[in-house]
C-alpha cells in the first residue's frame, strides 16, 4: 500500500494518516481487502479546500481500457470531510462494491456517461447559471460576487486598479515619444461582470490622462466582451459616464479572435479577472510514465434524489430527465416557477463526480488543447513527480491562445486570478473542482500556460495580489519573448 | 529558364515540421549526433523544395529549415563572437551573443547549404541571408564604439560569402533585414552598412524588409515611410514587402517615390492560418500593379511561412500561385 500525502495542514494530516493506516490493515485482517489489492492499494489524503464540492468523503477509483496499466484500486480520502472514527464506515461503503455497474442500485442517479470532465454535464449547470444569473440572485437574494470566497472580486480594488491604469499610461506615454501612438487605442475586458472594474479603471484613466495632460483618453477604444448578453446590458450603468468610449461585444471567452479578427494585432491591452477559473477543464495524471485521462460521470446520491423529488414534486425515475430539461430552459421545467429554482438549487448541491482513469493510449481522440502536444507534455513531465494528477486548464489555455493573436506587438495580456505556478504544487494541495452557489471554480495551471507561452512567443509572470491581505489571485501579465 | 511575368516565390523559409522541431531539440539534448541531425536536414530540405515546386513556384529556396531561426544561423557562423550555449530553453530561443574583439575575416560556410538546393531542383533558385543590420542588434557589443561599427564588420566578412555563393552558382541573394522596421532611426547607416555588404557580388540582390515574424507575430508597427528616401540609394534590384496583413496602404510610397528597385510584393499573410482564395491573391496582385508596372513586379509572401502548420503553408503557396496565373491570363502573358 502506497500513501500520498497530497496536503500540508498538519493536524489534520497526523490524524488522518494514522488512521487510515489502522482502518487498512485492519480491512486486510478481516479479509474485507485481498493481500493482492492491499498490495496494489494507493491511498491520496486530500484536503478539499471548497466546503462545496464534487466529491464524497471517501471515493474509489478503477483504471479503465485495455491499457489501464494501473492495475489495482486508487482510494482518495477528504481529509476534510472526514470526521474522526468515521472512516472505517466509509472505507467500507465505498469499496465494496467496487464495480459502478452495481453502485447504481445502491444508491447513484447517474446523469451521464463516463466522459472528459471538459464535456460533462456540471459545464451545462455552469453555463446555465451564467445565463439566469439574475433568476438564481432573486432567490438567493445575493449578488454572484458575495458568493465568491472573499465576498468581494479582487479585480476591483482601487489601488490596484490605478496601479494598472498607470502601467498603461506609461506604455502609451512610451509609444508617443516614439511616435508609433495608434491613432485607436483598444483595450479589452473579457468577462465583464457587472463591469465594477471597468467603470472604475476608465474613471482613473480618464482623471490620470487630465492630470498629466495627455490626450490618449478621446483615442481610447473600450471592449467590452462577455458570451452572456443580458451580463453585457447589465454592465452598462456602471460605464455610463464613458459610453462613447465603449463597446458591448458577445464573444466567447475561449475564441476572443473568432470575433475580434479584425482587431489582430491591434488591442494594446487585455484584461480579465476571475474567468479563467470558470472556464472548462480537465485533469490528467503522470502515472509510470504513462499519461492517464481522468473522466467522470455525474450523479446524484439515490437519498438526495428522493428528498429533492419530494420537494420538487419529481419521481425519482424522472430526476436525470428533470435535469436534462432543466439545462435546457431553466426553472421553467417545471410547470411550478419557484419548484423548478429549487430543483436547480438543490440538484446542484447534491452532484457528485463518479472518476475513472483511461489510458491515453485507449483514447486516441482525446487531444492535448491547442499549443501542447504529446512530445511537450512529455518535456515538461519529465522532470515532474512519479505520480503527480493535474489540470489540463485546457478552457483557460485555449483562451489564452486564442487572445494571443489580438495583442498589438506592444501590447500586453493581464489576467487577474487562482493559479497553480509549479506543477509540484498540485501534490501538496487541493486545486479544484469545487462549487461557488450554482458555478465551478478550478485553480488554473499557470505552469502549462507558461510553457504554451513561451513557444508562442511570451514570457509569463505571476505577481501575488498584494492590495488585499489573505487574497489567493495573482496577477498573470505578458511580456514579449525575443 | 526565363522567368514568367509575375513570378513566384518564397520569402525564405517553410514550414517547420513538429517532428523536426523536436529532433532539432533532441540534438540540443545530445539525443542525436550531427551527423544523424544532417540527414535529417538534407530530407526536410528535399521534402521543402519538393512542396514548393509541386505548389508551382518559380523561383525555390532550401525552406531555411537547417536553421533554428534567422538570427544564430549566421551568429553561430561568424568569427569571433561568444555564445552562451546554455543560453536556449528550445532551439527556436536566440542564443545569448557578445562580441569582445575585432570580427576577423572567415568563410561562413553558407555555400554548401546552396549547392544542396541547386542538386535538388530545376528551378530557379534563391539563397536568403540575415543582414549585419539585423545580426548587430541581437549581439552584445563589448569592442566596437557603435552599432554600426561593428554591423560594418559584419558586412565585411559576409561580402566574402555573398562573392563565394556567386562562384557557387547563386543568380539571387536575398538580404532580411527586418530590423529596420524595429529601428528606423538607423536607416541611414543601416543602407549605408547594406551597400558594403552587397559590393563587388555580381547577382541580383534582393532586400526583404518587413515588420518582424518572430513566434508568427509582428515585432512592430509603423509605416515603409521611414525607409524613404534613404532606401533610394540602396544597391539593390529587389525591394520585398509586405502588403498582404498591413493592406496596401504603403504602395502609395511607389507612386510618390518611384524608386528604381523590382517590388517584391506581400500577397499572403503568414500570420493568419485562414488560406486566402486565389482571387484574393490576384485581387492584391492588381491593386499592387497601381502602383508598380507588372514587369517589375515580384508574387511572394508576407514573410517566411516557418509558423505555419505545413498543409497550410502549402495550400497558401498554391493559391498564390493561382492568383498570379489568373493575372498573367488576363494580362494575355
Amino acid at each position: 500500500m502506497i500513501l500520498h500525502l497530497n496536503h500540508t495542514k498538519r493536524d489534520s494530516a497526523a490524524a488522518a494518516t494514522s488512521e487510515v493506516v489502522s482502518t487498512f490493515l485492519s480491512l486486510l485482517e478481516e479479509k474485507q481487502i485481498t493481500p493482492a489489492e492491499f498490495a496494489h492499494l494507493q491511498i491520496f489524503l486530500d484536503w478539499l479546500q471548497y466546503k462545496q464540492n464534487f466529491r464524497e468523503p471517501v471515493m474509489v477509483m478503477n483504471a479503465a481500457g485495455e491499457g489501464g496499466g494501473s492495475s489495482g484500486m486508487e482510494v482518495r480520502i477528504d481529509s476534510r470531510q472526514v470526521r474522526p472514527g468515521a472512516l472505517r464506515e466509509l472505507v467500507q461503503k465505498a469499496i465494496r462494491p467496487a464495480d459502478p455497474e452495481q453502485r447504481n442500485e445502491t444508491g447513484r442517479i447517474y446523469l451521464e456517461d463516463f466522459q472528459s470532465f471538459r464535456s460533462s454535464i456540471v459545464w451545462d449547470f455552469n453555463r446555465l447559471y451564467w445565463q439566469r444569473l439574475k433568476d438564481w440572485e432573486h432567490v438567493t437574494g445575493k449578488g454572484y460576487q458575495q458568493a465568491l470566497p472573499g465576498g468581494i472580486s479582487d479585480g476591483q480594488q482601487p489601488q490596484a486598479i490605478a496601479d494598472s491604469v498607470g502601467d498603461f499610461w506609461t506604455l502609451l506615454k512610451d509609444l508617443e515619444n516614439q511616435n508609433k501612438l495608434p491613432q485607436e487605442v483598444f483595450v479589452l475586458e473579457i468577462g465583464v461582470g457587472l463591469a465594477t472594474r471597468a467603470g472604475l479603471w476608465l474613471d482613473r484613466f480618464c482623471a490620470l490622462n487630465q492630470e498629466r495632460g495627455t490626450n490618449y483618453y478621446p483615442r481610447l477604444r473600450f471592449l467590452l466582451g462577455d458570451y452572456s448578453l443580458s451580463t453585457l446590458e447589465r454592465s452598462r450603468p456602471a460605464v455610463k459616464k464613458h459610453m462613447e468610449l465603449c463597446s458591448f461585444i458577445a464573444l466567447d471567452a475561449l475564441d476572443p479572435i473568432k470575433t475580434l479578427s479584425f482587431l489582430r494585432h491591434k488591442i494594446l491591452h487585455v484584461h480579465s479577472t476571475n474567468m479563467y477559473d470558470n472556464l472548462p477543464d480537465e485533469e490528467i495524471v503522470w502515472r509510470d510514465n504513462r499519461v492517464y485521462w481522468v473522466q467522470i460521470r455525474a450523479y446524484v446520491p439515490a437519498a438526495e434524489a428522493a428528498r429533492i423529488g419530494t420537494a420538487c414534486d419529481v419521481a425519482v425515475a424522472d430526476i436525470a430527465k428533470t435535469v436534462n430539461r432543466l439545462l435546457e430552459v431553466g426553472a421553467e421545467a417545471l410547470p411550478d416557477r419557484a419548484k423548478g429554482m429549487t430543483f436547480w438549487m438543490e440538484i446542484w448541491k447534491a452532484i457528485r463526480m463518479e472518476e475513472r482513469l483511461v489510458d491515453a493510449v485507449d483514447l486516441p481522440d482525446a487531444s492535448f488543447p491547442a499549443g501542447l502536444s504529446s512530445a511537450h507534455m512529455e518535456d515538461i513531465l519529465k522532470d515532474a513527480p512519479g505520480d503527480l494528477r493535474f489540470h489540463l486548464s485546457s478552457g483557460a489555455l485555449e483562451s489564452f491562445r486564442n487572445t494571443l493573436p489580438l495583442l498589438h506587438p506592444r501590447g500586453y495580456l493581464q489576467v487577474q486570478d487562482i493559479f497553480v505556478t509549479d506543477l509540484h504544487e498540485y501534490c501538496m494541495g487541493f486545486y479544484g473542482p469545487g462549487k461557488l452557489d450554482g458555478s465551478i471554480v478550478n485553480w488554473v495551471n499557470g505552469a502549462l500556460l507558461r510553457e504554451v507561452a513561451e513557444r508562442a512567443g511570451y514570457d509569463l509572470h505571476f505577481a501575488p495580489f498584494q492590495h488585499r491581505a489573505g487574497s489567493k489571485t495573482s496577477v498573470l501579465y505578458t511580456t514579449r519573448r525575443e | 529558364m526565363t522567368l514568367p511575368i509575375l513570378p513566384t516565390t518564397m520569402v525564405g523559409s517553410y514550414s517547420m515540421p513538429g517532428w523536426l522541431e523536436r529532433l532539432k531539440t533532441d540534438y540540443f539534448a545530445r539525443r542525436i549526433s550531427r551527423h544523424d541531425l544532417d540527414e535529417i536536414h538534407d530530407a526536410a530540405v528535399r521534402s521543402a523544395i519538393k512542396d514548393q515546386e509541386m505548389a508551382g513556384l518559380d523561383i525555390v529556396t532550401d525552406g531555411e529549415l537547417r536553421r533554428d531561426n534567422m538570427i544564430d544561423y549566421f551568429i553561430e557562423r561568424l568569427p569571433g563572437i561568444q555564445i552562451d550555449r546554455s543560453s536556449k530553453k528550445f532551439y527556436y530561443d536566440f542564443y545569448d551573443s557578445e562580441v569582445l574583439g575585432k570580427i576577423p575575416m572567415a568563410a561562413i560556410g553558407l555555400t554548401d547549404d546552396f549547392r544542396f538546393l541547386l542538386a535538388n531542383t530545376e528551378r530557379e533558385a534563391k539563397i536568403c541571408i540575415t543582414g549585419p543590420h539585423s545580426l548587430c542588434k541581437r549581439v552584445r557589443n563589448k569592442h566596437y564604439p557603435t552599432e554600426e561599427a561593428l554591423a560594418t564588420d559584419i558586412a565585411r566578412v559576409m561580402n566574402m560569402e555573398l562573392k563565394e555563393l556567386v562562384k557557387a552558382g547563386a543568380k539571387l541573394i536575398q538580404i532580411d533585414e527586418p530590423y529596420y522596421s524595429g529601428f528606423p532611426e538607423d536607416i541611414t547607416w543601416g543602407v549605408k552598412v547594406l551597400n558594403m555588404l552587397v559590393e563587388g557580388v555580381h547577382a541580383k540582390i534582393a532586400l526583404h524588409i518587413c515588420y518582424g515574424n518572430r513566434y508568427g507575430k509582428p515585432s512592430w508597427e509603423g509605416s515603409y515611410r521611414y525607409l524613404f528616401p534613404a532606401i533610394l540609394s540602396a544597391n539593390v534590384q529587389q525591394l520585398s514587402l509586405e502588403f498582404a496583413r498591413r493592406g496596401g496602404e504603403d504602395l502609395d510610397l511607389f507612386r510618390e517615390f518611384s524608386p528604381p528597385f523590382e517590388l517584391g510584393a506581400g500577397v499572403i499573410d503568414v500570420k493568419d492560418h485562414a488560406v486566402e482564395t486565389p482571387d484574393i491573391v490576384a485581387e492584391r496582385i492588381r491593386k499592387t500593379m497601381q502602383f508598380v508596372p507588372p514587369e517589375k513586379i515580384i508574387v511572394l509572401p508576407d514573410c517566411g511561412l516557418f509558423h505555419l502548420p505545413r498543409d497550410i503553408a502549402f495550400a497558401k503557396l498554391r493559391a498564390m500561385v493561382e492568383g498570379a496565373r489568373t493575372v498573367r491570363k488576363e494580362l494575355g502573358r
